[in-house]
């Protein structure tokens, strides 16, 4: 089964086509990170317009790169929420028509499953699975028993860690987006400031504010009393803290459920700091961590997330099908 | 051997959804509804009815024709997706209007000033001289105050909201051939608030 996947949730126009849910034959991105950096994050209305200019050339390139005609298409796959809602309507609107004019069956497929399922790119899944979802947005642990199979077992209570790490790069003036920046001044430093433990009421659930707050009260602090900030080792304090609230809580969860793999999801994957706790913490089950290129936001794994929705459903999307800007995992 | 030449009309630019099935400057099939938000929805659902009714195929297009605002950001998006969409995937010739002009289409004639209601009683306005045969533009589309432009430009009837006529834009200029389909896209008019604060801001 050839499968084509749209996906334009935030700033990465992105078409990708794989085979059966596991070869991806093509896998264009086009960034927007640039148009935005100058405004210090993304610009919803801006990146609409980004959006419809290139919509149809990344069709074009994820074709040709996987040397198919639309004729060969089995199913289209879209995201279809959550993220702005004026980009996701752009991908949405052109796979249906895509679709229609090549009278292909289309699905709609959860932003997030499509992060936890960049995981099966280049590894099996083996359930039971705990995934931990890390991005801009989102912060979760998610219990799979099967394929397709989410059930939500915590989230974050207000911040999500990627949204933390870029409030703290702009309040040091680092620059957007803040994650990778932070990674790699901490890689540098060491953890000399003092951090909060973070404390949750629920088992499962996280919080970064209380984090992020510390962090930048403390910046505010020693700039008014004109004290040196070193901000290799405040890089390193603040991500030591944020990422040992992901472990905990992961590990947490693997122990609870027996789970017998733990996969990271989302663009904070990416983060080499996480990805090396991960390694240390869990040596007793299987971890998967996807490939950088497919961590930031990408059609490939929609497009495999798509497959697996498809196999185990059966159901497709009509033509009236719509964009959401919030969406459950299990919709 | 069917020779016919069949073109799809598509605007979503204003609170009105528009879609026209043309066969031979005929009309064959038609809608013309105030929306709700929800032309993503309505469009593709609306079209596939239609062209499911009428035995029409994509590939069967000769033309794609669509209106590129300035009107609704969100709205106008919808439709010339979907025709950059239809035409690219099977090469079909696509062109593009102003919404205004395609509004003042369907008018009676005369000097039209023909918009599209912004918020805050902003508008998108143009003004065109129509006969039954062609549409001339006497006056650029322009976002401004719309009690300004309804008191103080001069026409003989305004409308904002009335169903276009494909045969009389097929006549006039005003209708423009898309030479790169990847080109086709949106006039907004207007850049977004965070690129005019940061030009203010400079």
């Amino acid at each position: 089964m050839i499968v084509l996947a749209v996906e334009s949730s935030c700033d990465e126009t992105s078409v990708s086509i794989n085979k059966d849910g596991k070869v991806i034959l093509s896998n264009i991105v086009l960034s927007q990170i640039d148009t935005h950096a100058s405004f210090g994050g993304v610009v919803p209305e801006i990146a609409s317009r980004e959006h419809v200019k290139g919509i149809s050339v990344v069709f074009e390139q994820a074709l040709n790169q996987a040397g198919i005609t639309a004729q060969d298409v089995d199913l289209v796959a879209v995201t279809k929420g959550p993220g702005l809602i004026g980009s996701l309507l752009v991908g949405i609107n052109a796979a249906k028509a895509f679709a229609f004019a090549h009278n292909i069956p289309i699905v709609g497929v959860h932003h997030i499953a499509g992060h936890i399922y960049a995981n099966q790119i280049e590894s099996e899944m083996k359930f039971p699975l705990i995934a931990l979802v890390v991005s801009g947005g989102h912060t979760e642990l998610i219990l799979m028993k099967e394929h397709y199979d989410f059930e939500k077992l915590g989230e974050t209570q207000d911040d999500a860690v990627g949204e933390a790490y870029d409030k703290v790069a702009r309040v040091l003036g680092l620059g957007y987006p803040g994650g990778p920046i932070i990674d790699k001044l901490a890689a540098e430093g060491e953890a000399t400031y003092p951090m909060p433990h973070i404390k949750t009421e629920q088992l499962y659930d996280f919080s970064y504010s209380g984090l992020k707050s510390h962090v930048i009260n403390m910046i505010n602090r020693l700039r008014m009393k004109k004290e040196p900030i070193n901000e290799k080792n405040l890089a390193t304090s603040f991500q030591h803290a944020a990422v040992r609230h992901l472990i905990e809580k992961s590990r947490q969860a693997v122990d609870d459920y027996q789970a017998k793999m733990l996969i990271v999801a989302g663009g904070v994957a990416a983060n080499k700091h996480l990805r090396s706790e991960v390694e240390t913490h869990f040596k007793d089950v299987e971890v998967s961590v996807p490939p950088f290129k497919y961590c930031t936001d990408n059609a490939a794994m929609m497009g495999i997330a798509g497959y697996y929705y498809y196999q185990r459903f059966k159901k497709i999307d009509a033509m009236d099908m719509n964009g959401y800007s919030r969406l459950n995992l299990s919709e | 051997m069917n020779k016919s030449l069949k073109r799809l009309v598509i605007d979503t630019a204003t609170p009105y959804l528009y879609i026209a099935l043309y066969e031979d400057n005929v009309l064959v099939d038609s809608i013309y509804q105030k929306g709700n938000n929800d032309h993503s929805v309505t469009l593709m659902d609306n079209i596939a009815k239609m062209f499911d009714k009428a035995s029409w195929k994509i590939q069967d297009l000769a033309a794609v024709i669509v209106g590129i605002g300035p009107g609704s950001y969100t709205g106008v998006r919808i439709g010339v997706v979907v025709a950059k969409m239809f035409a690219w995937s099977h090469n079909i010739p696509v062109f593009k209007i102003s919404t205004p002009a395609l509004l003042a289409s369907g008018a009676d004639n005369g000097v039209i000033f023909a918009y599209v209601d912004a918020r805050r009683n902003q508008a998108f306005g143009g003004v065109f001289e129509k006969t039954d045969e062609t549409l001339v533009r006497l006056k650029a589309d322009t976002y401004a105050d719309l009690t300004t432009m309804l008191d103080s430009w001069t026409y003989d009837h305004p409308v904002n909201a009335v169903m276009p006529d494909l045969n009389v834009v097929l006549n006039s200029e005003l209708l423009e051939a898309v030479d790169n389909v990847h080109d086709l896209s949106p006039v907004y008019l207007r850049k977004t608030e965070a690129e005019r604060n940061q030009e203010q801001n400079k």
